[in-house]
């Protein structure tokens, strides 16, 4: 067993330090990042028609950048355009198709199916219009601005693994693969658990899904519990998102589980509340910044038609919040 | 159309000087109606080109024909089984099987695709799977009596189920030349799926406004007993507008996973405002019954709303609350005008 440990080289305590440090990290990055906000008030998009259009705005994530997008293009001058599809891809794609007929001076998609939206961003790049993407990386974008994923992925999974000392069985929602930024965090958990030979990930995967989002995954997972009743033959759930991670602390808190601990990510305010209860089973959310990557994306927008380069990929900082810091998470956000 | 001047003088025919003279009301509200409807359409085309920047387009104008093909088609398919099952909502034909038979018939094109098939084969595979589903629906419809909104109701569900066993909720990507051909823009810049919608309208209209079959389809759902007793074939001709309506379903999947590169979850959206769409159908027929260009307007109705509305920049918050409102008024007046 000692043996064992050694030869894994990362021990739960070196675990917790590192989980701190990346925090730390990531807390000075926020601070970094507004900095050089205020320091850029001289963009505009004065006469410009800048089109936004959202996959849905039914999430926390999607409605806080949406809205911050239209505030940031209106509070610079320019004229929005804003679209939203419902999640549903048909009207997503006959939105964009009658925006590249609106011709704008340039398009904001927010998140969507890669395979989906792609053919219709090339489309559109074809016809002169610039177009930058929020939380969907694609090669017929300019620039996507994101949370650092694999930042985000890593942080949940150190922090999943550190809570349940290093073994035991978890259950993965794994859904929404083909959705990029939820590949990249489900990537990055497989990758911290190969280092932890104890850890498993329960076969099958379960698939979350959209709509009834939440009460899916209470019977899926009230289902599973009955399946693994033993105490301690569960220790915690994953989610690529923390919508799932909601019904999933709701069922196994309504089972008695409590031993169970739910990771998930995004920051909505229902599970921070769940996290910062020291009875829930709510382990740890990382909160994504949503109306700042909003307010960044527009002012990339503005950066490139003032002539400007943009980088491939703009990272606007993750917060992770778990039990010990939740409420200063929840205060940088500006919730609760 | 020939169909509406060969039934309309059936009503005349009742006895009673009362009957003869509502007839004719009905007939000059009808006319007033479809008039009416068709003004108001004209309308709103007039005030979008006036306010809204680019709707006069011809880019535009293809982009809305094309982005209605897949609900008209779906709205065609719907309005067979209107006809040929009377346009009582609760008790008379209806299809409610559709959306989710374009959602199975898209997976199992996309599905075929990832295997390797070529597309003759995925074709075919999707045009099947839109049958069976008409094949199963005109059982339960005619060979066990079940009441269509029930029957296809209960089918709905089994092939929603069905396609999220096949996908597992997860998008399928699929590219294959037909759908990029069909995702493509055609002559003018216009796009594929805008040719797409009007050559099967006007091939769905020459077979049902147009031939024998299509006035039998009109005599079994206006009125079943008589047509029995003229020696129709009621119930082959129902269970064949159940077996067309699947058809529609399987053809609207191609369409769907080509506009949508592969097939996507959340087909079941479609449903209810297909069914809008057909129902809404009537009021651009001359005797306010579902007919073929009339479903075909009115999915051009909606679709031209829709994208007004975005070009107009109207908060999205509003559209559909705004869209509703519109139908409505549209649907009110022609129940207000056919009393």
């Amino acid at each position: 067993m000692s043996q064992e440990n050694s030869a894994q080289g990362v021990g739960r305590r070196d675990l917790l330090k590192l989980s701190a440090v990346a925090g730390a990290a990531l807390a000075s990055a926020g601070l970094i990042g507004s900095r050089t906000a205020a320091a850029e008030e001289e963009l505009s998009l004065k006469g410009k028609r800048i089109a936004i259009s959202a996959t849905g705005t039914d999430h926390f994530f999607d409605l806080q950048a949406y809205n911050a997008q239209i505030e940031e293009v209106t509070r610079l001058g320019g004229e929005p355009i804003a679209v939203d599809a419902g999640r549903n891809d048909g009207k997503l794609v006959a939105q964009l198709q009658t925006l590249i007929a609106q011709k704008p001076d340039a398009i904001v998609q927010i998140l969507g199916t890669l395979s989906v939206i792609d053919p219709w961003l090339k489309k559109a790049r074809d016809a002169g219009i610039p177009v930058l993407t929020v939380d969907v990386g694609s090669t017929n974008s300019i620039n996507n601005t994101t949370s650092d994923n694999w930042g985000i992925g890593k942080d949940l999974a150190l922090q999943l693994v550190s809570d349940i000392g290093g073994e035991g069985n978890i259950v993965v929602f794994n859904g929404f693969y083909g959705v990029t930024p939820c590949a990249i965090r489900y990537d990055q958990l497989v990758n911290v658990v190969k280092y932890f030979p104890k850890v498993k990930i329960l076969e099958p995967e379960l698939r979350d899904v959209i709509p009834n989002t939440v009460q899916d995954a209470f019977t899926q997972i009230t289902a599973l519990l009955n399946k693994y009743p033993e105490k301690g033959s569960i220790k915690a759930i994953w989610s690529a998102w923390d919508i799932p991670q909601l019904g999933a602390t709701q069922a196994v808190a309504a089972a008695g589980r409590n031993e169970i601990r739910t990771y998930g990510v995004d920051g909505s305010p229902e599970v921070l509340q769940l996290v910062a209860d020291p009875n829930s089973p709510a382990g740890a959310d990382v909160a994504q910044q949503p109306a700042e990557i909003g307010r960044t994306a527009i002012q990339n927008v503005a950066r490139l038609l003032a002539g400007q380069a943009l980088p491939r990929e703009t990272y606007v900082p993750a917060l992770l919040a778990n039990k010990q810091n939740v409420n200063d998470v929840s205060k940088k956000l500006g919730i609760g | 159309m020939s169909v509406d001047i060969q039934l309309a003088p059936v009503i005349r025919f009742d006895p009673g000087e009362a009957a003869f003279g509502s007839a004719r009301g009905g007939n000059l509200a009808a006319t007033a109606l479809r008039a009416g409807s068709l003004i108001a359409f004209a309308v709103i085309l007039v005030v979008f080109s006036l306010t809204a920047p680019y709707f006069l387009s011809l880019g535009n104008i293809g982009n809305v024909l094309g982005q209605s093909a897949i609900s008209g088609v779906l709205a065609i398919g719907l309005t067979i089984v209107l006809i040929a099952g009377g346009s009582n909502v609760v008790t008379g034909g209806i299809d409610l099987s559709l959306a989710a038979n374009m959602g199975l018939s898209a997976a199992v094109y996309a599905t075929a695709v990832q295997l390797g098939y070529g597309d003759a084969t995925a074709v075919v595979a999707a045009l099947v799977t839109g049958g069976l589903i008409g094949v199963v629906n005109a059982v339960a419809v005619v060979g066990a009596g079940i009441v269509p909104l029930l029957a296809t109701l209960a089918v709905m569900n089994i092939v929603a189920g069905l396609e999220l066993v096949l996908t597992q909720n997860t998008v399928i990507p699929a590219a294959t030349p037909l759908l990029t051909a069909v995702s493509s823009s055609g002559p003018f810049g216009i796009p594929v799926l805008a040719y797409v919608l009007l050559a099967f309208a006007l091939i769905a209209a020459a077979i049902v406004q147009y031939t024998p079959t299509g006035l039998r389809l009109y005599a079994v759902g206006e009125f079943p007993d008589a047509a029995r007793a003229a020696g129709l074939a009621v119930r082959r001709l129902v269970a064949g507008a159940f077996i067309a309506s699947g058809l529609c379903g399987g053809f609207a999947g191609i369409l769907s996973v080509s506009n949508l590169s592969g097939s996507t979850t959340g087909s079941g959206e479609m449903l209810l405002p297909v069914v809008v769409t057909a129902l809404l159908g009537s009021v651009f027929s001359r005797r306010l019954v579902p007919t073929v260009i009339g479903t075909l307007l009115s999915t051009l109705f909606v679709g031209f709303l829709v994208n007004g509305f975005q070009l107009l920049n109207i908060s999205s918050v509003l559209v559909s609350g705004v869209q509703g409102l519109l139908i409505l008024l549209v649907v009110s007046a022609t129940t207000l005008l056919r009393k």
